[in-house]
């Protein structure tokens, strides 16, 4: 074929083939990253049975029968979930008042400010937030001061999870913020005019005219919030000082700590059943949601 | 080097949703080479899929486009892509890139980039008056310097067809006549088969040696401009060709009745018809004029000035709800009578469907 | 509300917002405040009030510490965030080409790829650090620059493709067209036009991923097993102490490793959020 048209649709092809081989052969290692994961988690590879052998899902059955698995799995649900509801809600609160803002330059800083905690690791995060949950010189330092209780924060297990929520609640509200804001802003100017000419107050113009055109803000902030919160390590394990705090674990702790502890195959399983959950939010997510809102035609 | 382009039975199905909509239903289309075609139709109409086709942007569902004697494109399968076909096209918008100058812009497409190359594209610059332009970027250019840079773009491949998509339409009215005479002088001087796509019949007139008028997906009537527009086939090619009014009319024996006037019409089948006549070739008038027959007396409702003359909507004084518009050489007074006068041999007559 | 007048309303507006952004502020502010206490201040003022007396005490104590990470952290996250948001780019442009080509298989195929990337984007990391760490341990690359540049470009390069794909679909469709008729091939087009036209993005993706990257903990945990070793969340962490520990040098050690992330975000944050906005908005506006 050596035509003209055979060898320029040669060059085309390659000329495609180059611009996207790169990510195609990383995506295929990471695909094979995670088969290899699928793989082992079907054997009990531990430092027990150096040499693996096949053994069906009993690793899956060892690894979620424990007390850590079953606290761990309710920790992420928790702070999914919290995170999705307070997230999403503070997000439109804080887009709200940010909306109204008349200076866009004092808008922008504002935000940035609301964004900031995403920009610092949330290790680092999570040793200022030690200190400020330190009894003796912490926030209980300033609520002693203005004669309210102080609050046990991470020495307790009872409040230890809670505290943990709140750090996160103040690192990840930024990214709904952003989101919802981005929202508002594309609602068109002139029905928000509309509103105010026939006279209606800020609340209403918010509920009324805001916040239902900007349904697709809470898809997104609602998918990222999961997604972001499913992957929390850093915060729990800093925390705690290690994967061993049994209240803030959560579950994606609980498998480095098995992998820690050489508990190889259990590590796996869980690892698997962590990216089959992520897998089944995000591809329908990314098929309606992201998709439609990239290809604006 | 130019080529004829030939189309046969061309047809493009787009899919919209579960419907699927035919937007051109078996074009036959020839360009001669070194010929200017123009394509006139409404927006939306399938003009610029047609042209789509052409430049290989496209695939048609069925039917063959052929490059001289070769053939580019048939059903479903492109075989000679766009970068191959060496098109130069005039986007609506100019498509001009934004990152490099317009030297840059108009230099892109050649591939030998030596001293033969910078010469001619001077030439071409000097030709298109943007010799001074070459220098800067596409975004400090008025609209006009960037629709010559677009063109010179074009021009500077040595194209197979130059195509032009709506070429003026982006243009102020004020430069839209000297521009159109631009292309039209370009695309002699260069010999280069030529194919311009408007919804502006004034855009096909200034440039087109041959026209077609796209309705419905296929060619109503292909002719010269001026066939188009004094023997248009239908009332709709009529009325994209130019403004025109138009009336009921009745055939009896030979003779066309339209409002109180009477024309022989042997060649037309008796029955209700529709007529047309366009804006200059009436007039109203106290007295008889040589050439003209009268249609019966109007009251004048409406008097402007367009500029260049005046525009009357008048009325015939037993059918107040019919409204025609008149040109006139001069004003006249709302409300005052005269009598509607019509060359003959430009009314036009279409079968009532 | 209407029993409030309108300049009531306004102020409540500005103090509601300024008390949050107070409360927002406060982490940080305490973060650039205490690494600047001397020891005597460590012990008799809480995290709140600033220092009587600043001094760099603390500072010069944990940077024999953290200059080592600091120093790793650089070399491996600035070179590999280029070549990520680089190489995502061209597969950005890749998806483009597929989806607006009207063959409906490609088509389908773009969708495809186009979850496995998302997928591959938003996939907790941490899942496969078991298969990385062993292939990793095979290859000598523990505890190398190697190893750390090998994780982060698997793990960003997705990210960056999603990234840019969203900067990608506002691409003006025409001029994407007049370089295919100029007889431009698909790489060609890409360097001389796609890129110079989505600078804004490439600049957008390049800060999310210095950033992401500069601040990712789990990676270099896992990676590195020597003390000094390692890159500088998992260094800074390691000064989180017991109660012994004088808080002006996690402090300190804190300031240390969010300084660079922090000044990009300062700086060219902007730019960031101009981009990401107006891909919320479709294009219409700006923050």
């Amino acid at each position: 074929m050596a035509t003209l048209e055979g060898r320029s649709r040669l060059r085309s092809i390659l000329n495609k083939a180059a611009l996207v081989l790169p990510t195609a052969a990383l995506s295929i290692i990471l695909l094979y990253l995670v088969l290899w994961n699928l793989y082992y988690s079907f054997t009990n590879w531990s430092l027990f049975h150096s040499i693996p052998e096949f053994v069906g899902l009993l690793s899956y059955a060892q690894a979620m029968s424990t007390v850590f698995f079953r606290s761990s799995f309710v920790h992420s649900l928790e702070l999914s979930g919290g995170l999705i509801l307070v997230g999403n809600l503070m997000g439109m609160l804080l887009a709200g008042l940010l909306y109204f803002v008349r200076s866009s330059k004092l808008r922008t800083v504002y935000l940035s400010i609301f964004i900031a905690p995403l920009a610092i690791s949330m290790a680092v995060n999570g040793v200022i937030w030690l200190w400020l949950y330190n009894l003796q010189i912490g926030i209980d330092w300033l609520l002693v001061r203005l004669s309210l209780p102080a609050l046990p924060w991470l020495s307790s297990t009872s409040t230890a999870f809670p505290s943990m929520f709140i750090v996160a609640v103040w690192a990840y509200s930024g990214l709904a913020v952003l989101f919802y804001l981005g929202s508002f802003m594309g609602v068109d100017k002139s029905l928000i005019e509309a509103a105010k000419m026939d006279g209606v107050g800020t609340f209403k113009t918010f509920f009324r005219v805001l916040l239902p055109n900007s349904y697709q803000g809470v898809i997104v902030a609602t998918a990222l919030l999961f997604l972001f919160s499913f992957k929390i390590f850093s915060l729990p394990f800093v925390l705690s000082g290690g994967p061993t705090n049994v209240s803030l674990q959560t579950i994606v702790v609980y498998m480095y700590y098995l992998y820690t502890t050489e508990f190889f195959a259990q590590s796996t399983a869980i690892a698997t059943l962590v990216t089959a959950i992520a897998a089944a939010v995000v591809i329908p997510f990314a098929l309606l949601g992201l998709r439609r809102w990239v290809r604006r035609e | 080097m130019v080529v004829t382009v030939k189309l046969s039975k061309v047809t493009k199905t787009f899919k919209k949703g579960k419907r699927n909509v035919e937007v051109l239903k078996g074009v036959d289309l020839v360009v001669e080479r070194g010929a200017c075609m123009g394509v006139l139709g409404p927006s939306g109409t399938g003009k610029t899929t047609l042209m789509r086709i052409i430049a290989g942007l496209e695939v048609p569902s069925s039917g063959e486009v052929y490059f001289d004697d070769k053939l580019v494109s048939t059903s479903n399968r492109i075989i000679v892509p766009p970068e191959n076909r060496n098109i130069g096209m005039v986007f609506q918008s100019w498509a001009l890139y934004p990152n490099m100058k317009a030297y840059d812009n108009i230099a892109f497409a050649v591939k030998n980039k030596g001293e033969e190359t910078r010469k001619k594209i001077e030439e071409i610059a000097e030709l298109l008056d943007i010799l001074h332009a070459l220098d800067r970027y596409p975004r400090e250019l008025s609209g006009g310097q960037q629709q010559r840079v677009a063109l010179a773009r074009a021009l500077a491949k040595d194209p197979s067809i130059l195509v032009l998509d709506e070429p003026f339409s982006n243009l102020d009215a004020r430069i839209r006549d000297s521009a159109r005479a631009l292309v039209k002088k370009v695309q002699k001087e260069f010999g280069v088969t030529a194919l311009v796509v408007s919804h502006d019949p004034a855009d096909i007139f200034s440039v087109a040696d041959v026209a077609g008028v796209l309705l419905d997906g296929i060619f109503a009537q292909v002719g010269s401009p001026l066939e188009l527009y004094d023997s248009p086939v239908s009332a709709s090619v009529a009325r994209l060709v130019g403004e025109i009014n138009e009336l009921d009319g009745v055939v009896e024996g030979g003779k066309l009745r339209v409002l109180r006037g009477v024309v022989e019409r042997r060649d037309c089948q008796d029955g209700n018809v529709k007529v047309g006549i366009r804006p200059e070739d009436l007039r109203v008038s106290e007295t008889e004029v040589q050439g003209m027959i009268s249609l019966g007396k109007v009251r004048v409702k409406v008097s402007s000035y367009t500029g260049s003359s005046f525009r009357l909507v008048v009325s015939p004084l037993e059918e107040e709800k019919v409204e025609l518009y008149v040109n006139s050489d001069r004003p006249m007074p709302i409300n005052s009578e005269a009598v509607l006068l019509a060359k003959p041999e430009k009314i036009k007559v279409f079968k009532n469907n | 509300m209407s029993e409030f007048g309108p300049t009531v309303k306004a102020f409540l507006h500005q103090l509601i917002l300024a008390i949050f952004v107070v409360i927002w502020l406060i982490p940080i502010y305490t973060m650039v405040i205490n690494g600047l206490k001397s020891e005597f201040d460590v012990t008799s003022t809480p995290v709140f009030i600033p220092p009587l007396h600043p001094s760099l005490t603390a500072f010069a104590a944990v940077w024999s510490q953290l200059d080592v990470p600091l120093l790793n952290s650089v070399i491996v996250v600035i070179p590999v965030s280029l070549v990520a948001t680089f190489i995502g780019a061209m597969a950005a442009y890749y998806f483009y080409l597929l989806s607006v080509s009207k063959r409906r298989s490609l088509n389908f195929m773009s969708n495809t790829i186009f979850s496995l990337i998302a997928l591959a984007t938003f996939m907790p990391y941490q899942a496969v650090i078991i298969p990385l760490t062993r292939i990793e341990a095979n290859w000598g690359l523990l505890n190398t620059y190697g190893g750390a540049i090998f994780a982060f470009i698997l793990f960003y390069i997705p990210t960056a493709a999603l990234l840019m794909s969203m900067f990608m679909a506002v691409l003006p469709r025409d001029i994407i067209d007049a370089a295919r008729i100029d007889g431009s091939g698909d790489l060609r087009t890409f360097f001389r036009i796609v890129v110079p036209l989505t600078i804004p993005g490439i600049i957008s993706t390049l800060i999310f991923n210095v950033i992401e990257m500069w601040n990712n903990f789990f990676i270099p945990l896992v990676l590195f097993n020597v003390a000094k070793q390692t890159l500088i969340p998992v260094a800074v962490e390691s000064f989180t102490g017991g109660y012994g520990t004088l808080y002006n040098e996690s402090f300190a050690a804190a300031f240390l490793a969010s300084i660079i992330p922090l000044l990009i975000f300062i700086f060219l944050g902007r730019y960031f959020i101009r981009g990401l906005v107006t891909l919320g908005t479709g294009g219409k506006g700006a923050v």
